[in-house]
């Protein structure tokens, strides 16, 4: 049941972006369409599972003065790892994301992680935390991406969702960057009135 | 306390260990990576211009297009000019004439980073298709004295689209050759009649056919050079021109000088010493391409 728990609670009670607000400066800038934002949602899972697990497998031998360093240095392993398998795999989003694939290095979510979890607990834990809060990371930029696309661009995954005169004149500003602010602040009240804090 | 030494060691070890993966893992996408990029490439430079094939001249900037028989059918060119939110990118593909054959602008998820809904809206197919078979004079907006209609509410973006391909135009074009009138190569014509678009034509007098005019190329020491003959109909030539060449300054550019081009109406003329390369080809290639169009003389 802990375990479970541990999963769990980073997808809602402790979303990143939602409830703990880190994690912020992808979530604003690549949630336009739902396919950056859930591109960019997987990139981050992926490094945040892989360094969560590596870290916690390391974690007894690592000194604690440099511990930082060292962590830096795993997760920005990763974060190139990502970067070269997009550019390889998915070019059309790895330049839609731009320069916020090698940022994941300097997210807060992902050494917040590392620093308050995967270095304290076991590996089994850590794989659970980190999948958990890269889930939950995802969820909470596709829910986004969904939002500003379909209000902003007439679009869903880039069909067109409202008809086309709705597609040829569509609240544009949803798409730009105030739009942004604004999703992420009605979500998030939504959030304080029906999610109960732990 | 930790010692300094395990630190050092620790720290080292991780760095070793890191970028021995990152290295295998580099080794692995690389190739794929460059490949990627190359497909995508060439997808764009066919969007712009009907050629078969792109040869490179200067990296990710121009390409001289060849048609299915090799022939050089014109250039394609990127240009990033500075639009509202950034460079917008631009490929542009001009024939011969110098009359564009296509352009094609990056999308929104391409790197073009124009307001959408607003500037992006230069992407679309009415804005677009407007640059076909303009020239450098005509590209300008309307209001700047061109032929282009800007985009409501996104003239910023239009001009810049209008300004990046005009001033890629004029830097680009000497690697395209303005086209010798065709007079040149064949004095005695008063009037050519086109047999194969933009490549081979018929002198005509008043009412009788003198003989041919064609446009052809060969492979010279840098680059390809572009040519127009003129043959009468006992297969002599009457005029030689260069349409271009990107041969080397001072040696291989003397095919362009006109005692040269002069000695091939009395005859072939000799190799130019110290340009051998470039003549030669020019030579060789004059000669077969007079009888590949042997058929066209009566």
């Amino acid at each position: 049941m802990r375990r479970w728990h541990i999963f769990t609670r980073g997808l809602v009670k402790e979303n990143a972006v939602l409830i703990l607000m880190i994690g912020l400066c992808p979530a604003l800038a690549v949630s336009g369409t739902v396919r950056d934002a859930f591109g960019m949602g997987l990139a981050a899972t992926f490094v945040l599972f892989f360094s969560n697990v590596i870290i916690a497998l390391i974690r007894k031998s690592v000194p604690n003065e440099v511990r930082i360093p060292i962590f830096i240095l795993i997760i920005s392993t990763f974060v190139t790892m990502i970067d070269y398998f997009m550019q390889a795999f998915q070019p059309d989003l790895y330049r839609a994301l731009g320069v916020f694939v090698p940022l994941i290095v300097v997210n807060c979510m992902i050494l917040g992680r590392a620093e308050a979890f995967a270095s304290k607990n076991s590996v089994i834990n850590a794989a659970l935390d980190g999948l958990g809060v890269g889930i939950g990371f995802t969820l909470a930029l596709t829910i986004m991406g969904s939002i500003r696309e379909i209000l902003g661009n007439g679009t869903f995954l880039g069909t067109t969702v409202f008809g086309e005169a709705f597609r040829k004149t569509p609240v544009i500003f949803m798409i730009l960057s105030p739009g942004a602010f604004l999703v992420i602040g009605i979500l998030k009240a939504l959030i304080n009135k029906y999610v109960k804090k732990e | 306390m930790t010692s300094a030494k395990q630190m050092i060691v620790t720290l080292f070890i991780v760095a070793l260990v890191c970028s021995i993966v990152l290295s295998f893992v580099y080794s692995f996408t690389s190739p794929r990576i460059a490949n990627t990029q190359s497909e995508l490439t060439l997808a764009g430079l066919k969007e712009v211009s009907a050629a078969q094939e792109f040869v490179e001249i200067i990296p990710d900037t121009l390409w001289r297009a060849l048609d299915s028989s090799g022939n050089c059918s014109g250039i394609v060119f990127r240009v990033f000019p500075q639009g509202y939110g950034g460079p917008i990118p631009i490929t542009v593909g001009i024939d011969l004439d110098g009359k564009i054959t296509g352009i094609r602008i990056a999308s929104a998820a391409e790197g073009m980073k124009e307001t959408p809904g607003l500037g992006a809206k230069i992407t679309e197919k009415d804005f677009i298709e407007q640059f076909k078979g303009k020239e450098a004079s005509e590209v300008p907006l309307k209001k700047d004295g061109g032929e282009i209609d800007a985009i409501t509410a996104a003239t910023i973006s239009s001009r810049a689209v209008c300004d990046g391909i005009k001033t890629g135009i004029e830097k680009y074009t000497s690697y395209l050759g303005a086209v010798p009138n065709k007079v040149n190569v064949f004095p005695a014509a008063q009037e050519f009649v086109e047999i194969v678009k933009e490549k081979l034509w018929y002198a005509l007098s008043d009412t009788d056919t003198l003989g041919i005019v064609f446009i052809s190329s060969a492979q010279g020491y840098s680059n390809c050079i572009t040519f127009m003959v003129g043959v009468d109909n006992d297969g002599e030539i009457t005029g030689v021109e260069i349409v271009y060449s990107n041969e080397t300054p001072g040696i291989g550019d003397k095919i362009r000088e006109r005692e040269f081009l002069d000695k091939f109406t009395e005859g072939m003329p000799e190799a130019i010493t110290g340009a051998t390369i470039s003549s030669k080809a020019l030579i060789e290639a004059v000669k077969n391409d007079i009888e590949l169009y042997q058929e066209y003389l009566k």
